[in-house]
């Protein structure tokens, strides 16, 4: 009997409805097909469901007759030390697989996609909530012998295939899984299903692993964002200012030229300025703050109007873009609905001050009544005119009551960042980040704007309390501000009490009855 | 059941010597039909739902065997079947997950015990314990042991498994007793081979049916007859299952050089126990152990003098049982006790007390125990070093990592129609305030999770509406129950609803209408839309809400947020006393899809007109704030780096996984989100109006739109 005969063992790490399952049949088909005993188990329900879930498949790489007649006996679960590849189709799921602890550096080969599904966990934080998917490649590297990673969603969209055939070539081009290629395609052909699309599937797989060539990088890293193009007649003035705000400087003036108009960026390089010119206490990073302030000024005097908004979606390159995203051919007819529900805001903020300050304090109170929602069909020509007819509004936009409303929060925002300035450490940059707090639609908006009110009282205290204590405080209450989802405020949405009726116990105990 | 299980009939017909290759749980039904049953019936759950599942589509082969099967109501049900044992010489099994499904059927089991059989009563229990569980972790063998029923736990491999279940019928027959035998999920799921008998023909059958009626008072549960039963449960049927098991070696040894050591092993942990002895260098790739093993396939009753042999003149042993209490490591200890044995047991202590033996947990309980008992052939220090090797791995990669990767819980499937009133439910929390939700075993158990967490309580399956009933009373405002349609049909009707009707709560019940019991495969239920050629669709949820006197009943079709969202309001604030009852109308997703999919698919290679419809989301009106993601959790719905050079925050996004199930744009107006959603309806193959009209808007609408502008 051949007692060092090792059983060769896979974990394949997948989410549900990824096909990790048509993956381990194929290798079972595949061990079958070349007289290895194999087996797999798994624990699916779970994989129905999006949840994160594994196969496991072991075989003995020696063919039955050479056995005599005795059978291996496998394990049904993955063991520390016991995996020779690990086989994922997300990044995180890797992360998951080394956490476990399966993975051995003298034994373990990982061979895992680098793009992201983000969790839920991940996904309802309202700023940035995303896991640095670097740790995880960095960490794979440390625990593992060999380590393959790179895009397959990607690939896997080049070729029209799923995932899993990718990563099933990815996992041969290693040259670590026991099984020949004829086993492995013909094993992909039995299955029988989009049989053409799979195959190029394991043949781009393995290419990626098996020639040297170097692989997409991690899908993880952010793309640095396209800088955009100002006019040249502005580049005396921003040129004016230190390099390291050139970038951020020219994307806030392309901004607001196409927010609004030259002008308006003129205001933005001026307002930047009243910044930038007030000497720093020392220990205050000028250009930090600077540069945040430049970057949350921009954003928010571009805030989000129903005029900027009609504007954003009736662009020839806006038509174009949804067309890509959901792949329809130029030949094909696209029907596009927009889901909008302007309320007393909206309304209001495309007013003259005077008539929206009267409607305002007519209606607040029932405003969430008052909003009504609109299917408008962008790709007929009424419902792409009336875009058209709100986008045409952008001359009378100063004018409104919202524009006043907005500017007037800003400058006290800007008296608050230069007041700052003086105070020698962090404060200055703090309150510049809380520009942030301020952003999207309707309550959104509003409890943007009650949260800044609320730090920029709380900068306010410097001359009570002493910096650092005041600091730490802005920087509380501005990530408070930005981890708070919609707080639940109670029936005041409502106006109808919660009436609950009298409930009657049944008729020979009704004298009885406890409410 | 859109899915079509023909390839697993075509299995179930194989011949005298063929080999099988498949799942365990499909092995498992083989050796029934190999084993002459006359019926078979169950209850789904995960890991056991496949026996129903492939039953169901195999009519043909069922009617030519003369079989009777059916899908039960509930487990409950699905035990009484096995009473057709007590009088007559037929064998049945049924099955159903354990311990939930145990757990209902206990009423029946223990009459079922107490009388005892005649033919061989088999019940094939799928355990769901440890790694991802969706439920309770009990043992079943606690059942075995008050009511006396006979326990298997066969080791995980295709073959034991197929023998178990043909020596556990005959040891039903020759103990007068039912039969359990139970399977973990992972063997369930095992995908190996064994090699094939011929399916026997029952003995009584559809096609051979019983000449006449049998009556014996001694088999009622009256006294004296029940006194009597217990008697004979006691000085007959016991000695007789333990006399069976010992004579036909059902539990088996294997030798080992290291003989002044043991380990007695459940048979159902005997790979995992082999496995983590391989990478300690004690077992070999086939099973040859350096250590004596004694594999307890039948865990239920035990053979005391067979364990006693087995450590008689060693020194120590590991009892390897999985969960608590420790049931078998107690009764070897009084065993060993009465024999006058010393030999010292280990078992919890070098394991831990609860939870799954995973290899992890195998390692570091083989080396704790090798540590302690020091065999006298082994070196007992390099097996630690090396067991502590590979345990350490754990701790050394949460190091490395620091921060652990999100957790990524199961939840709704891409469309799943319960999402949406799980986000109605949410806004109606926004705007009543805190309100205790009852919640309810099904997909819909996922609403207590992220990003919804509705849910206060989970009482049991199809228990939602009756665990309202004691805080009903006791809250300012009215609760709200959660029941699916799977889990009304259940027993929800019953100890729900009629309760609810007869002592007058004034509660709310949302009634999850997605046509199956999708948390256990989709199986079909009374109320399903597609009901299988043999049986029409005769019941429905409405009419029988009216039927029991429920006053209130509003139908909602599960999509529309808004309306959903009134509806539920409408009856947290009517002035209507009683149950209020809420039905969300929409079919499970996964069906639906399976359904349609190869539909349109065709439709395309036609040439036909198909309208496809999806939501996306414009990335540079989405200012990153996420609130749509908050009330779906969709997850196709995500996010994606900002294209924008100013701000820094993730856009949502929408990827293509999308089914255009409408939620976005429900949501985007129930909720009152940003504008940033639309959605496209394309249509292929379109007809020459459609390209008109496309033609002529397009132009126009291009022209309008202008030459592309920049954006910052």
């Amino acid at each position: 009997m051949t007692t060092q005969t090792k059983p060769f063992s896979i974990l394949v790490a997948a989410l549900g409805g990824e096909g990790g399952g048509v993956l381990s049949d194929w290798i079972v088909t595949a061990a079958t097909a070349m007289e290895f005993p194999v087996q797999s188990t798994s624990v699916p329900g779970v994989a129905q469901r999006t949840g994160a879930t594994n196969y496991y498949v072991e075989f003995l790489p020696v063919r039955r007759s050479e056995l005599d007649g005795v059978a291996p006996v496998f394990a049904l679960t993955p063991s520390p030390g016991r995996v020779d590849l690990v086989a994922a189709t997300e990044l995180m799921e890797a992360g998951r697989v080394l956490q476990s602890g399966f993975t051995h550096p003298e034994r373990t080969t990982i061979v895992a996609s680098t793009h992201r599904e983000y969790a839920v966990a991940e996904k309802v934080v309202p700023g940035d909530g995303r896991y640095n998917g670097q740790t995880v490649i960095d960490v794979a590297s440390k625990l593992a012998k060999k380590v393959h990673l790179f895009d397959m969603r990607q690939i896997a969209q080049q070729q029209g295939t799923v995932i899993n055939s990718v990563l099933f070539g990815a996992m041969f081009g290693t040259g670590v899984l026991p099984l020949s290629r004829e086993a492995c395609e013909d094993a992909i052909r039995q299955s029988g299903k989009s049989v053409k699309a799979s195959l190029n599937g394991f043949q781009a797989g393995f290419e990626a692993t098996s020639s040297g060539k170097p692989q997409p990088a991690a899908a993880t890293s952010v793309p640095a964002p396209a800088s955009s193009r100002a006019p040249a007649s502005f580049d005396t003035i921003i040129d004016g200012y230190p390099e390291p705000l050139h970038a951020i400087l020219r994307a806030g003036v392309a901004q607001l030229i196409d927010y609004q108009n030259a002008a308006y960026a003129q205001t933005y390089l001026e307002r930047v300025r009243t910044v930038h010119e007030v000497p720093a206490a020392e220990g205050v990073d000028k250009i930090a703050v600077t540069k945040e302030t430049a970057r949350y000024l921009a954003l928010w005097m571009s805030y989000e109007d129903v005029i900027r908004v009609a504007d954003l979606k009736s662009r020839a390159q806006r038509l174009q873009r949804v067309r890509d995203e959901v792949g329809a051919a130029p030949s094909e007819p696209m029907r596009v609905t927009e889901f909008l529900k302007p309320g007393l805001d909206e309304v209001c903020s495309i007013l003259p001050r005077s008539l929206a300050g009267m409607l305002q304090s007519r209606y607040k109170h029932r405003a969430h009544q008052l909003s009504v929602g609109i299917h408008l069909r962008s790709d007929t020509v009424l419902g792409f005119s009336m875009l058209c007819l709100l986008r045409s509004l952008r001359p009378l936009r100063p004018r409104t009551w919202r524009f006043a409303l907005e500017q007037e929060a800003i400058s006290d925002w800007l008296a608050c960042v230069r007041r700052s300035l003086a105070v020698p450490g962090q404060l200055a940059y703090e309150v510049a980040l809380a520009g942030n707090v301020v952003k999207g639609y309707g309550e959104t908006s509003e409890r943007g704007h009650r949260n800044l009110r609320t730090i920029l009282a709380l900068a306010a205290e410097i001359g009570q309390k002493d910096a650092a204590q005041v600091t730490s405080q802005v920087r509380a209450e501005r990530l408070r501000a930005l981890s708070e989802g919609e707080t639940p405020s109670p029936t005041v949405t409502t106006g109808e009490p919660v009436f609950k009726p009298i409930s009657f116990m049944p008729r020979n105990s009704a004298s009885t009855r406890s409410d | 059941m859109e899915r079509s299980f023909a390839q697993e009939v075509e299995k179930l017909s194989l011949g005298e010597g063929e080999l099988f290759h498949g799942e365990g749980i499909l092995g498992v039904t083989k050796a029934l039909l190999q084993s002459g049953v006359s019926y078979v019936g169950g209850y789904q759950g995960a890991p056991i739902s496949h026996l129903i599942d492939v039953l169901g589509d195999a009519h043909e082969l069922l009617e030519d065997l003369g079989i009777y099967f059916e899908n039960s109501a509930s487990e409950a049900g699905a035990a009484a079947m096995l009473g057709a044992s007590i009088n007559y010489p037929i064998r049945g099994a049924v099955t159903w997950k354990s311990t939930v499904g145990t757990n209902v059927a206990s009423d029946a089991l223990s009459n079922l015990s107490s009388t005892g059989v005649v033919g061989g009563a088999m019940i094939i229990l799928g355990e769901d314990y440890g790694e991802g569980s969706s439920i309770i972790q009990e043992r079943t063998h606690s059942f075995a042991m008050k009511s006396q029923m006979w326990l298997l736990d066969p080791r995980p491999n295709l073959a034991s498994i197929a023998a178990a279940v043909e020596k556990g019928f005959e040891l039903s027959e020759a103990s007068n007793t039912p039969v359990m035998m139970q399977l973990r999920i992972r063997a369930c799921h095992v995908h190996g081979t064994f090699v094939a008998k011929d399916n026997k023909a029952p003995l009584y059958s559809m096609r051979n049916r019983l000449p006449k009626a049998r009556f014996d008072p001694m088999s009622i549960n009256l006294p004296p007859a029940t006194y009597a039963q217990e008697k004979h449960k006691i000085d007959q049927r016991w000695p007789a299952a333990v006399n069976f098991v010992r004579d036909n070696h059902l539990n088996e040894h294997f030798d080992g050089d290291c003989e002044d050591v043991g380990i007695v092993v459940c048979g159902g942990l005997y790979n995992g126990l082999i496995g983590s002895m391989q990478q300690l260098g004690l077992a070999d790739a086939f099973g040859k152990s350096r250590i004596p093993i004694l594999v307890l396939n039948v865990v239920y009753p035990l053979v005391p003098d067979e364990l006693s042999n087995f450590c008689s003149g060693k020194r120590a042993v590991l009892m390897v049982e999985e969960g608590q209490p420790n049931h078998i490591e107690e009764a070897l200890e009084s065993i060993l006790r009465r024999a006058d044995l010393q030999t010292a047991v280990h078992g919890k202590g070098a394991f831990p007390i609860a939870g799954e033996y995973t290899g992890e947990v195998i390692l570091k309980g083989l080396s704790a125990f090798i540590d302690a008992a020091t065999p006298r052939n082994l070196q007992s220090g390099a097996v630690v070093e090396r067991a502590l090797d590979l345990t350490s791995a754990k701790s050394r990669a949460v190091e490395t990592l620091g921060s652990p990767v999100p957790v990524r819980p199961p939840g709704f499937c891409v469309g799943c129609p319960e999402r949406p009133v799980f986000a109605a439910l949410k806004m109606t929390q926004r705007r009543f305030g805190p309100i205790h939700v009852s919640a309810d075993i099904g997909c819909h158990t996922f609403g207590a999770l992220a990003p919804f967490q509705v849910g206060s309580t989970v009482l049991g399956y199809g228990l939602g509406l009756a665990s309202s009933s004691g805080i009903g009373h006791l809250m300012d405002r009215r609760v709200i129950s959660i029941m699916g349609d799977g889990g009304f049909w259940h027993g929800g009707l019953t100890s729900g609803v009629v309760n609810a009707v007869y002592n007058q709560h004034d509660s709310v019940l949302v009634i999850m209408k997605n046509g199956y019991t999708s948390a256990t495969g989709t199986q079909i239920i009374p109320s399903s839309p597609s009901q299988p050629a043999s049986k029409e669709q005769v019941l429905d949820i409405e009419t029988t809400l009216k039927g029991v006197g429920v006053k209130w009943v509003k139908t909602v079709p599960s999509y529309k947020v808004g309306k959903m969202l009134e509806a539920l309001s409408d009856a947290m604030t009517t002035s209507t006393p009683g149950l209020k009852v809420v039905i969300a109308d929409g079919e499970c997703q996964l069906e639906r899809q399976r359904r349609i999919r190869p539909m349109i698919a065709q439709m395309l290679a036609r040439k036909e007109r198909v309208v496809t419809t999806r939501f996306g989301i414009d990335s540079d009106v989405c200012t990153g704030d996420h609130s749509c993601i908050r009330i779906s959790g969709c997850p196709s719905l995500t996010i994606k780096p900002n294209p924008s050079a100013l701000r820094t925050d993730p856009v949502a996004s929408v990827n293509n996984g999308c089914v255009g199930c409408g939620l976005c744009g429900e949501n985007a107006h129930a909720a009152t989100l940003c504008p940033s959603f639309y959605k496209a309806e394309i249509i292929r193959n379109p007809s020459w109006l459609d390209r008109l009209k496309h033609r002529v808007r397009s132009t126009i609408i291009g022209w309008m739109a202008g030459a592309p502008r920049a954006v910052a």
